[in-house]
């Protein structure tokens, strides 16, 4: 496993804790914070896609 | 060469005689057969009563009785094939004795008000599968039939998947698996739905990125460079930075 597949793997998994943050955060109507984490999610997420990305692809 | 192509061979052979999940479910008992739609069916109905809000001590104790009637009908009939009828019976009026009594200690968790249609319906299914399984004979590998089969190569995969795929994917599954745990005692119904569509596309982007990250790996033709690898994630860094940032200075001038 390379260096940019550990990120990439860190990045998912930030991406998951950050998605239940944001999850949990719905369920108490606490939209703006939860909106928040929603966010960061996806940018994680798409960090994590991108990084890894063969080239042309 | 034609020794290596012997040990394939056997290897191959070796391969084809290997019993596939679904032949292990068919050499089974009636009993064991039954027990899989049984605990499907315990799990949808019996087990959410005994442990909802308010349930007692012994609907607890009786429900975990049921999962023991069939766990001993699995023993009794793997130990004493002969005994399956008797296995069967400890099966069927073991559960269904059980979760009449776990019903009957909770009465109000069965009203329509707590059960919703899925759930009902989902119940419903359980238990008729499990009485036709239990009603039906086995079904059991006919021996002499098997001897007429003429086998053919097996198939072989183009190429097996790598350890660490393995891992990576089962990571994804996990917290794609642990996002629908999140929030089923949110308030009104809407708000339920919303969290939980919303945890269902979380954990589909999840399980996505992480089977994208282990195939990548293996897509790698013409690897980029480290300074294009780079480039192509800075944007999406930058903005993670400065979301992270924000929320720090929020923390910080709120005084949370």
């Amino acid at each position: 496993m390379q260096l940019f597949d550990g990120i990439a793997l860190a990045m998912v998994v930030a991406a998951g804790l950050a998605f239940g943050v944001g999850a949990t955060a719905l369920a108490r109507a606490e939209d703006v914070k939860a909106l928040y984490w929603l966010v960061v999610g996806i940018v994680a997420v798409q960090s994590a896609v991108q990084i890894v990305r063969p080239r042309g692809a | 060469m034609s020794e290596a192509n012997g040990g394939a061979g056997a290897e191959d052979a070796d391969d084809a005689r290997r019993p596939s999940p679904l032949g292990r479910i068919v050499d089974l008992g009636a009993a064991a057969q039954a027990c899989i739609p049984g605990l499907y069916a315990w799990a949808v109905t019996v087990a959410p009563v005994a442990w909802g809000r308010g349930a007692p001590l012994l609907a607890k104790g009786t429900a975990l009785m049921g999962l023991a009637s069939l766990a001993a009908a699995l023993v009794l009939e793997h130990r004493r094939p002969d005994d399956a009828p008797r296995a069967r019976a400890v099966a069927v009026w073991g559960l269904a004795a059980t979760s009449a009594l776990t019903w009957a200690l909770e009465p109000s968790a069965l009203s329509l008000l707590r059960i919703d249609a899925a759930r009902g319906f989902a119940g419903m299914l359980g238990w008729a599968v499990f009485a036709f399984a239990c009603a039906a004979p086995p079904v059991r590998r006919d021996e002499a039939n098997d001897a007429r089969v003429v086998e053919g190569p097996p198939l072989r995969p183009r190429t097996r998947l790598a350890q660490g795929d393995i891992v990576i994917i089962s990571l994804g599954a996990l917290i794609a698996c642990t996002l629908q745990v999140v929030g089923w005692r949110s308030g009104p119904a809407e708000r339920a739905v919303l969290v939980r569509l919303v945890a269902l596309a979380c954990g589909l982007a999840t399980l996505g990125a992480a089977t994208g990250v282990a195939l990548a790996r293996h897509a790698r033709r013409v690897p980029p460079t480290r300074g294009e690898r780079i480039r192509r994630v800075i944007p999406w860094v930058t903005l993670l930075s400065v979301l992270v940032v924000t929320r720090i200075a929020f923390l910080v001038f709120t005084g949370k």
